[in-house]
């Protein structure tokens, strides 16, 4: 496989109050694969999107596409000779053009503008909308303009910033799965900016992990999930309990002093025979349908989430496999 | 429905009074003179179109979008030729390039053989109120290039397209509707303008009122005149509704990010610099230092007593004349609501025509209601008390303040109105809920939070207050006189060198609330 884009030692800041917003990144993107790029607000995630669109410049640090230098010290191309598509999270439609004009817009000359936007708009599931005007969209079909629009000059990587957050969930989760699969379709490399983990392990071939301008983690969601950096990453499937001193004592685990220890809500069992596993007091047993779901005091006092099949009651054994214990070295909230 | 007719009468009277026939010289002018003004408002128009279109979108275009030196000061500069009544504006002008005048001094200093521009004509005032009236394009056209049109850039750019093209296929066509918006204000000044038209010699339809109303004195024909300028201002208010409608893109939201400014080469941003300068420049640096050099020329011959009775008399009558108008603007807010009188919420929009209509005609439409109700009541009082009066209203304040709050509602009315609908409506109905009635609820509620909206609503009206000439001179009592209608009178007199000191107080007032009035477009 080769790689698209090639990101070495990029560093951003805006003003010296903020201080630095992208703090030396480095990362390879494959050709053809989906990216997510996720972190909490903040983190850098559009900046360094922007940074690679060319809608900013770097202080540092050198951007490579397709093995061309767009950005470092000395070049700078501009955002509309990269041939990056960008879908915005506002959509940034033109509202005083049809949408066989938003379309249209970018496709050069030289081609022939009819046949591609058929074809685009085809793609995207809207035949028969091309003399509409933004307006008279929903929020569905405007955000599949804004792909069809990025996607009609052919680019070499295509960029979606934020694409679902204006949307309600139950179209959110149905448009996720189609521009899932139209971008699979088109075989465009695409990087998803998100803050919402869902959307990254739903979607992604590879998922990167920004946090205060750093990458944290790169990699697929079955790394993410079974080797998390730390407590966030590790929170991307679900609740985690964290393990303080006092806990790990109590369910009799050894720890490491520079580590940090945490647990899935999941893999927390009641009442088997697992490694480690201390007796809780059962304070509250909610029915949730499929499961219960517990509240329980250890004898520390500490409270923690559990589930069961059955209604709990009174005390009970609550234990930990081996296996499902997490370990950091670095934790942060 | 009562506000909505004391508002409405004088439009009203002038239609009605169009069925009555016109008076005897209106052959003569329709013969001689109605070509004339056509033409001269025709082309006052177009040009004023056209280059305040060019002043106010390139420097706006320039202010918004490159990184030039001094761009933050440049930035409210820009709106100050606005502080300048365009009357004033023309003095200055007609001073500077005049026999003798400020150009012949400073070239004759510097040794070099004076020569003269004659300005005393159309296109001498179509330059002259297009650098005075330029920033009401200006200030529309900035407010969309900074605010609305960031993302599209950039939406424009990534599909590879380039400055240039960006600028006019994308740029321009967004913004059309609030730059025309911006042009029909030009044009209404315009067509609004006395001062600056009598004193350059251009007979306008404007100052064809005038003619007829003093010269002539034959109110018929005036209103003949007035209902042609009604009727075009009419056209060109449905000329901005139907370039908007439909286009009033409802953009979900505004755009999070500003437009991105671009740092270019220092020798580049010179040139760029005075393009946005100049007209900085024309429209208020040289004729404020026209003014202050004949303020200084004649300060002596001022008569204090006289100069300051004016002034005060102006700021109190545009006190006044400001109380009275955010009054009425609250009244035609909230009455409609209180009563829950569905058809007047629409009518109301009526009210706001006031703006729109030059100032002649809507003296002479209050006038002439004004003079019928006067001699009924002499008429009635002779007759049931057999006292006999004199005019009761006509040639009082009460005539002229009726008349500015007709005129300044609007201004007092939008920033009123936006302030009013940024808060909730459940806010007064939970009051309601809490007990409280219509007033209590106003006051302890709406009032306080409408503060900011009334207090930059009363400083327009103000300002325009100061400024207003056309009306004031038809409508003035005798023993009162305003700074403007003293600046009016000098310059008629062959004295606009004694102008100056009232030009310059005018422009002193409206300076601080013109910025002020920036502060609230960009926020």
């Amino acid at each position: 496989m080769s790689i698209i884009l090639h990101i070495e030692k990029l560093f951003k800041s805006y003003n010296k109050k903020e201080g630095v917003v992208i703090n030396g990144v480095d990362l390879a993107i494959e050709k053809g694969k989906i990216v997510c790029v996720v972190g909490e607000s903040g983190s850098g995630k559009t900046t360094l999107t922007r940074l690679v669109a060319g809608l900013e410049t770097q202080d540092h640090g050198v951007i490579k596409l397709n093995d061309k230098i767009v950005a470092s010290d000395k070049v700078f191309i501009p955002p509309e000779d990269r041939k990056i598509g960008m879908v915005f999270q506002d959509y940034a439609l033109f509202p005083h053009l049809t949408v066989y004009k938003n379309v249209a817009y970018g496709i050069a000359d030289s081609q022939d503008k009819e046949v591609r936007v058929a074809e685009v708009l085809k793609l995207v599931g809207l035949e028969g909308y091309a003399n509409r005007f933004p307006h008279q969209l929903s929020g569905g079909q405007q955000q599949r303009v804004a792909l069809a629009r990025a996607l009609a000059p052919k680019p070499q990587l295509l960029i979606l910033d934020e694409p679902f957050s204006n949307l309600d969930v139950a179209l959110k989760l149905q448009l996720r799965n189609e521009i899932f699969d139209i971008i699979k379709r088109t075989n465009v490399t695409a990087i998803f900016v998100t803050h919402d983990t869902q959307d990254a392990v739903a979607i992604s071939d590879e998922i990167v992990v920004l946090k205060k301008g750093k990458i944290i983690q790169q990699g697929s969601s079955e790394v993410l999930y079974k080797s998390p950096v730390d407590l966030y990453v590790a929170s991307f499937f679900g609740t985690v309990f964290r393990l303080q001193d006092d806990d790990l004592e109590i369910f009799g685990l050894a720890s490491e002093t520079e580590k940090h220890y945490a647990v899935r809500l999941k893999d927390l069992q009641v009442n088997t025979n697992c490694t480690y596993s201390t007796e809780v007091f059962v304070e509250k047993s909610l029915f949730f349908g499929e499961y219960y779901l517990n509240t329980v005091k250890l004898s520390n006092d500490t409270v923690v989430n559990c589930m069961s099949i059955q209604k709990l009651e009174g005390k009970v054994t609550l234990g930990i496999e081996k296996n499902a214990v997490l370990a950091f070295g670095d934790i942060s909230e | 429905m009562a506000i909505v007719c004391f508002i409405t009468v004088p439009i009203g009277t002038i239609l009605f009074k169009l069925f009555l026939g016109p008076g005897e010289s209106w052959q003569h002018i329709v013969k001689n003179l109605l070509l004339d003004y056509s033409l001269n408002s025709f082309w006052l128009i177009l040009g004023c179109i056209c280059l305040t279109l060019l002043f106010g979108v390139s420097s706006a275009w320039i202010v918004s979008r490159y990184n030039i030196p001094f761009r933050r000061p440049l930035e409210w500069m820009l709106i100050l030729p606005l502080a300048i009544p365009s009357y004033i504006t023309a003095y200055a002008y007609a001073g500077f390039f005049d026999y003798g005048g400020s150009l012949e001094l400073l070239l004759r200093s510097v040794g070099s053989k004076p020569f003269r521009i004659d300005v005393m004509n159309i296109l001498g005032l179509i330059f002259v109120l297009s650098i005075s009236l330029f920033p009401y394009v200006y200030v529309s056209a900035r407010a969309v290039f900074l605010y609305q049109s960031g993302r599209l850039i950039e939406a424009s750019k990534m599909l590879g397209v380039k400055e240039f093209r960006t600028f006019l296929k994308i740029v321009l066509p967004i913004s059309r509707p609030a730059i025309v918006g911006g042009l029909v204000l030009v044009v209404m000044e315009v067509l609004n303008d006395y001062g600056a038209a009598k004193y350059y010699g251009v007979s306008t339809f404007t100052t064809g009122i005038f003619r007829s109303w003093f010269s002539l004195e034959e109110p018929s024909t005036a209103i003949y005149l007035s209902a042609i300028l009604l009727i075009l201002v009419f056209v060109f208010i449905f000329i901005e509704r139907y370039q908007r409608a439909g286009k009033d893109y409802t953009m979900t939201a505004k755009s999070d990010i500003k437009l991105p400014r671009i740092t270019i080469a220092k020798r580049k941003q010179i040139p760029l610099f005075f393009l946005a300068f100049i007209p900085v420049f024309f429209g208020f640096i040289l004729p404020i230092f026209q003014l202050i050099y004949w303020s200084f020329l004649t300060f002596e011959n001022i008569n204090y007593t006289t100069f300051f009775s004016t002034a005060i008399q102006s700021l109190a009558i545009a006190l006044l004349t400001a109380l009275v108008t955010v009054f009425f603007a609250l009244l035609v807010l909230y009455f409609p609501k209180w009563n829950a009188l569905k058809f007047l919420k629409k009518s109301s929009r009526i009210t706001i025509l006031g703006y729109a209509i030059p100032g002649a005609v809507i003296a002479i439409g209050v006038m002439i209601p004004t003079l019928q109700l006067d001699k009924w009541l002499v008429k009635m009082s002779n007759e049931m008390f057999g006292v006999k009066i004199g005019l009761v209203i006509n040639g009082t304040i009460i005539v002229l303040l009726y008349a500015y709050m007709i005129r300044f509602l609007a201004v007092a009315f939008n920033p009123i109105e936006s302030s009013h609908l940024k808060i909730p409506e459940s806010l007064s109905e939970s009051s309601r809920l809490l007990g409280k009635g219509y007033l209590k609820t106003f006051f302890k509620i709406d009032f306080p939070l409408l503060k900011s909206g009334l207090l930059s609503a009363f400083i327009l009206v103000f300002v325009d207050a100061m400024k207003e000439l056309p009306l004031t001179l038809i409508l003035k009592p005798y023993d009162i006189n305003t700074l403007a209608v003293k600046a009016y009178e000098y310059a008629s007199d062959e004295l606009v060198m004694e102008a100056a000191l009232p030009s310059l107080c005018i422009v002193a007032t409206g300076i601080l609330p013109i910025i002020l009035l920036n502060r609230l477009i960009l926020k």
